[in-house]
């Protein structure tokens, strides 16, 4: 009975996560600063969290969330090489930032002419998560990535989690190669 | 297991049908924290956030709000602390604000149960209260439990019947996501 359920529960959560993907489709990209020879770079350090808010009260000060992000980030700039320092010894600072804005998916308009089978505009939640790398000694920018469309289950704990799973690493993926 | 598979059909419906005067409940949890280890709780110090708003979190409120969440935790066998001195095994934050968000109202488009002739979708603009509830490990200091209510306000702050009820409501359906501490 128990593995049943747990299929059924699995393929619940599948469906959820694919009817909300389809409405927000994700998207992902990152900015390098132009003649940035990113190769220089060996470890990291987190910046002093911003307290600017996300747009969404759930996700405010959501040290669940805060932390699922950053031991991703973690995760996936150890397996690149880097390694993390003291704040005074890391050559890159790491900022991170979520927005959450809601969209309007206007779907309905093209009733008229038949386009869609089930015409329904939906409102969903917009998320975006952006990862800054600044250089420590100058300051400067050296590399931003950001995923949009990301954020929306937020009232689901095990959603959100794969959806910040998911967005870092498909941002991480865009660092430029080491070597 | 089951508890959960009917929480997800429901959610997956919720999310299809964007229900509109519904309340919506949820709570985020720290994984694999045993809450059987915490017996005593208190009230932290308010936060110093910006985003409070008058209209829901005043007096009235927070005494009914503050009530009920007493209730609850006193339901589950936990103790609040007494002396200033005793470290709490929880601290319980709160806090209440208004946002604005809309809605797109479908009406029943196949079976004819429109609102006008042409069977428009209407987007609805209404101003959604949120009331969250941190939990912190007194010890740690780290946050163990998030739960939060958020439902349409119109109609509702300015009738003290209808706003109480709303509260004892949203606190208890927080609550009933609140791990078991036995």
């Amino acid at each position: 009975m128990r593995p049943v359920t747990h299929t059924l529960a699995a393929a619940v959560i599948a469906v959820a996560a694919l009817s909300m993907a389809s409405c927000a489709p994700v998207r992902v990209n990152a900015s390098l600063e132009r003649g940035m020879d990113f190769t220089q770079y060996k470890s990291f350090t987190w910046a002093t969290d911003d307290k600017f808010s996300t747009g969404d009260p759930r996700l405010d000060n959501n040290e669940f969330f805060e932390h699922r992000l950053r031991a991703n980030v973690e995760r996936a700039l150890t397996a690149r090489g880097f390694e993390r320092a003291s704040e005074s010894t890391a050559q890159l600072v790491v900022h991170y930032h979520a927005n959450v804005q809601q969209k309007i998916d206007v779907n309905a308009l093209d009733r008229k002419y038949g386009y869609c089978e089930e015409c329904h505009s939906s409102i969903y939640d917009a998320g975006t998560i952006t990862i800054d790398f600044v250089d420590a000694h100058t300051n400067r920018l050296v590399w931003r990535g950001w995923s949009e469309g990301t954020l929306e289950g937020i009232d689901h704990q095990d959603l959100i989690e794969a959806r910040v799973d998911e967005a870092v690493s498909r941002i991480m993926q865009k660092l430029p190669p080491r070597l | 297991m089951l508890r959960f598979l009917r929480w997800s059909v429901v959610a997956v419906f919720g999310l299809t049908a964007s229900a509109c005067a519904t309340m919506n409940v949820s709570s985020h949890v720290e994984r694999g924290q045993d809450f059987t280890q915490y017996h005593t709780w208190q009230w932290a110090p308010a936060d110093a956030l910006p985003e409070r708003d008058a209209r829901l979190d005043n007096p009235f409120f927070q005494d009914h709000f503050q009530g009920a969440v007493e209730r609850e935790f006193h339901a589950r066998g936990m103790t609040q602390t007494v002396s200033e001195g005793d470290v709490p095994d929880l601290l319980v934050h709160y806090h209440a604000n208004v946002s604005e968000r809309i809605n797109i109202n479908h009406g029943d488009q196949t079976v004819g149960a429109c609102y006008d002739e042409n069977c428009d979708v209407r987007v609805l603009d209404n101003e959604v209260g949120t009331i969250m509830i941190d939990v912190v490990d007194g010890h740690t200091n780290r946050l163990v439990w998030r739960g939060w209510s958020q439902s349409a306000i119109g109609g509702v702050l300015n009738n003290p019947t209808r706003f109480q009820n709303s509260i004892q409501q949203a606190v208890k359906r927080m609550f009933a996501r609140f791990p078991r501490s036995i």
